[in-house]
């Protein structure tokens, strides 16, 4: 589990949050199955070196919005249901990608036309060989 | 809660039995190699006797081996009686135009020599199996207490030297703390005066037997001995904390200063100036242990009396001047700030 | 076991070193207090612990004012080296659990082997962060329910750093309270969840970290040319301060980001975005003034 997460303090992104990001995009991708157990709040702290109560905070935001869930006494565990949920997920995790993209390229003053050209040149770049069809 | 203070106090212990061990070891050498030395004829040795003398060897029924040396022609009669290892008994008789021209009873450690005259003739006793006054060895105590006593000094100017975060963040009373590190300290130099006590009378075993006596002025002797130690130690403890960013200082100039001051009461004041230097060294001494203590004074028969008069005021002034002292560097601590 | 300290004011002299301080520090959490260098720290945490006497001012723990046998429960961590150097570390680990009920002899001398210390060396023999590592090592054997740590990573090599700094998020879970204070910004963004930041004596900021991230941001505009006016902008109470360099404006809000930032659009601007702080950003802005880091630079290439 450590070596899939890893946090940035000296990012502007509350560390709570990039926990529940990271957990959400594991899922997402497989790594984190349906049903696995997660580490205890107390295990994470001392394993990513941040204050217990942040990664408590993160829990209970990914319990909340029913990613995982918690027994007491038996610790977390990745909800069954999320894992189906990938696909939003993703969607979720591309569209914050993207509005940080697009909001960078409007603060230097493109137009939506060179931003949608310029879109194209680097989808080609990165999606070349991609031939899944929805 | 002050095992640094009892490790500091078990250290300077060691170094001092090391010492004392050292000493002991000379002292048996010494016995070894002297031994030869130790016959009754280098006792009366210092007599001039004649050729004629005539030398008597005989044994009593208790064992003791006497000797009797007899010349008639000067009138000298000496009988030495050795009682081996319990000490030797002589008694001298002869001329009293060729006595010792002193006339006076001496006492020195477990030597007695008591002279009597009687018209023309003079005998002087001597025995060398007298009790040892506490005296002597609360002295040579007190040399080694005092030594002990201005190292283990300033305990508590040590802690304020870099250690007051963790003196002050224990469990109990700044108070407390500080009557813990005394304690401790007194335990230390108490303990430095028994074992130079026992380690004198290891050495004067080796040469004879030695009694000791523990009651009247000898329990006088040992309970000033004892406590004063314990009164420099305090004066230094306050001192110190009064000035504890030099207590180094202070402890290199104490010993020189109350010497000094001691050596300048003894000035005749026979001018203005002596006179002023003289009232001036005087009243310092008044707050120095060391001025308070007169082991010894000759009284009329020549001998040495120390029970005098004031002898119960003196004492108590050094128990004062502990508690004094002690309590003034207890309040400089619990003043103290990190 | 929670702190409160009120208006607490130390001067030495003239120099006022703490003035009219006060904080709450809740327990079973890490606090993290930042601050230049002679900004009160250490003069607050001495005072906090009765080694130096404030010159006004309350500090309650639990509730009740400090007395010796709180000093069961608190455990201290000083800024410089205080062992003595005449005693190994074992006779310093003895020490402690002679004057500590709860003093747990046997972690501290894991501890001690996994910081790598040699047990049976007098402390005049170790190095500044070795010596550093011993005290953390019997502080953190205490099992006391406050820490104070005053710097506990100065001088230590990274990998040490790491350890110490595990080992106050260990107690935190374990539900005690941990408060240091650190140059380090890094150490306490992660460590802790509450910050206090002191400046000259006073307090300057405080808040938990999560928050003080979500509300400070820097809102950016670049304006078509010089003529502008921010005069409403600049009133706005949650503007803390405002930075503008020919058509660049760079404003520091307490919050309201999205707010602010739509005003400067209003105002003209044609590209405005906003940027995240991390806690040194903010505790940056927090100590110095407008002009302070640019003047270093300034003034070394006039002379």
């Amino acid at each position: 589990m450590p070596a899939v997460l890893t946090v940035d303090p000296r990012s502007g992104v509350p560390i709570y949050l990039q926990i529940v990001e990271q957990i959400k995009r594991s899922i997402a991708l497989g790594v984190l199955q349906g049903g696995e157990q997660l580490p205890t709040v107390k295990q994470l702290a001392v394993d990513l070196t941040v204050n217990p109560n942040t990664v408590a905070r993160a829990y209970r935001d990914l319990e909340r919005e029913a990613v995982i869930e918690t027994a007491p006494g038996r610790g977390s565990f990745v909800r069954a249901d999320s894992v189906a949920d990938s696909p939003r997920v993703a969607a979720e995790i591309g569209r914050d990608a993207l509005d940080v993209a697009l909001r960078e390229a409007k603060s230097v003053g493109l137009t939506r036309t060179a931003v949608r050209e310029l879109f194209e040149t680097v989808l080609e770049r990165w999606f070349a060989d991609d031939k899944r069809v929805e | 809660m002050n095992y640094v203070e009892w490790l500091r106090v078990r250290n300077l212990l060691r170094v001092v039995a090391i010492i004392l061990t050292i000493l002991v070891v000379l002292a048996v050498v010494l016995r070894v190699s002297v031994s030869r030395y130790m016959s009754p004829e280098a006792w009366v040795a210092h007599l001039a006797l004649d050729p004629g003398t005539k030398v008597t060897r005989t044994t009593l029924p208790d064992g003791t081996k006497r000797i009797v040396f007899d010349d008639p022609d000067d009138s000298t009669h000496v009988v030495v009686d050795d009682h081996g290892y319990a000490g030797k008994h002589i008694v001298v008789t002869e001329p009293t135009s060729r006595a010792q021209k002193e006339h006076s009873d001496v006492s020195v450690g477990s030597v007695r020599v008591f002279e009597s005259r009687n018209g023309a003739t003079t005998t002087t006793v001597i025995d060398t199996n007298g009790a040892v006054p506490m005296i002597y060895y609360m002295a040579l105590a007190d040399i080694v207490a005092l030594i002990v006593a201005t190292i283990l000094a300033a305990p508590l100017a040590r802690e304020v030297d870099g250690h007051l975060e963790i003196a002050l963040t224990k469990p109990c009373s700044r108070v407390r703390y500080a009557l813990g590190v005394i304690l401790a300290d007194a335990a230390g130099i108490i303990a430095a005066s028994v074992i130079t006590v026992i380690a004198f009378y290891f050495c004067q075993l080796l040469f004879e037997s030695a009694r000791l006596d523990f009651s009247g002025i000898n329990a006088n002797a040992i309970a000033m001995g004892l406590i004063l130690p314990l009164a420099w130690y305090a004066l230094l403890c306050a001192a110190t904390t009064l000035l504890s960013r030099s207590y180094g200082a202070v402890l290199g100039f104490a010993w020189p200063v109350a010497i000094l001051t001691g050596a300048l009461t003894l000035i005749h004041a026979d001018n203005v100036v002596a006179l002023f230097v003289h009232d001036v060294a005087w009243v310092i001494s008044r707050f120095d242990p060391l001025s308070y203590v007169e082991f010894a004074s000759p009284n009329a028969t020549g001998t040495y009396n120390y029970t005098e008069a004031n002898f119960g005021l003196r004492l108590s002034i050094e128990v004062l001047f502990f508690v004094v002292y002690g309590a003034i560097a207890i309040w400089r601590w619990q003043r103290v700030e990190a | 076991m929670s702190i409160k300290i009120s208006n607490l004011r130390k001067s030495y002299g003239k120099i006022v070193a703490v003035d009219d301080f006060s904080l709450e520090i809740p327990g079973a959490s890490v606090f993290g207090l930042l601050g230049p260098n002679g900004a009160g720290k250490t003069t607050t945490f001495k005072c906090m612990l009765d080694l130096a006497r404030s010159t006004s001012g309350e500090i309650l723990y639990d509730g009740k004012r400090l007395e010796p046998a709180t000093f069961e429960r608190v455990a201290y961590v000083p800024e410089r080296s205080v062992l003595y150097d005449w005693m190994t570390v074992e006779e310093h680990v003895e020490m402690s659990r002679r004057a500590y009920a709860k003093f747990d002899p046997a972690r501290a001398f894991e501890l001690l082997a996994a910081f790598n210390i040699d047990r049976k060396r007098r402390a005049r023999a170790l190095s500044k962060g070795m010596r550093t590592a011993v005290m953390v090592a019997i502080a953190f054997a205490r099992n006391a329910e406050i820490l104070i740590l005053d710097e506990p990573t100065s001088g230590l090599d990274p990998v040490n750093q790491r350890h110490v700094l595990s080992l106050m998020i260990n107690e935190a879970a374990k539900g005690n309270s941990v408060i240091f204070s650190s140059h380090q910004i890094g150490q306490v963004e992660r460590a802790a969840e509450h910050i206090a930041v002191m400046d000259r004596g006073r307090l300057v900021l405080q808040g938990t970290v999560d928050e003080l991230k979500a509300d400070r941001k820097i809102v950016e505009g670049i304006f078509p040319d010089v003529s502008f006016t921010l005069d409403g902008i600049a009133r706005d109470l949650r503007v803390a301060r405002t930075d503008r360099t020919e058509r660049i404006v760079r404003v520091l809000v307490t919050g309201g980001a999205e707010e602010i930032a739509s005003d400067l659009t209003g105002a003209g601007a044609m590209a405005v975005r906003v940027l995240d702080l991390n806690l040194e950003d903010i505790f940056l802005y927090a100590v110095s003034p407008a002009t302070a880091t640019t003047d270093i630079v300034a003034k070394e290439s006039s002379s």
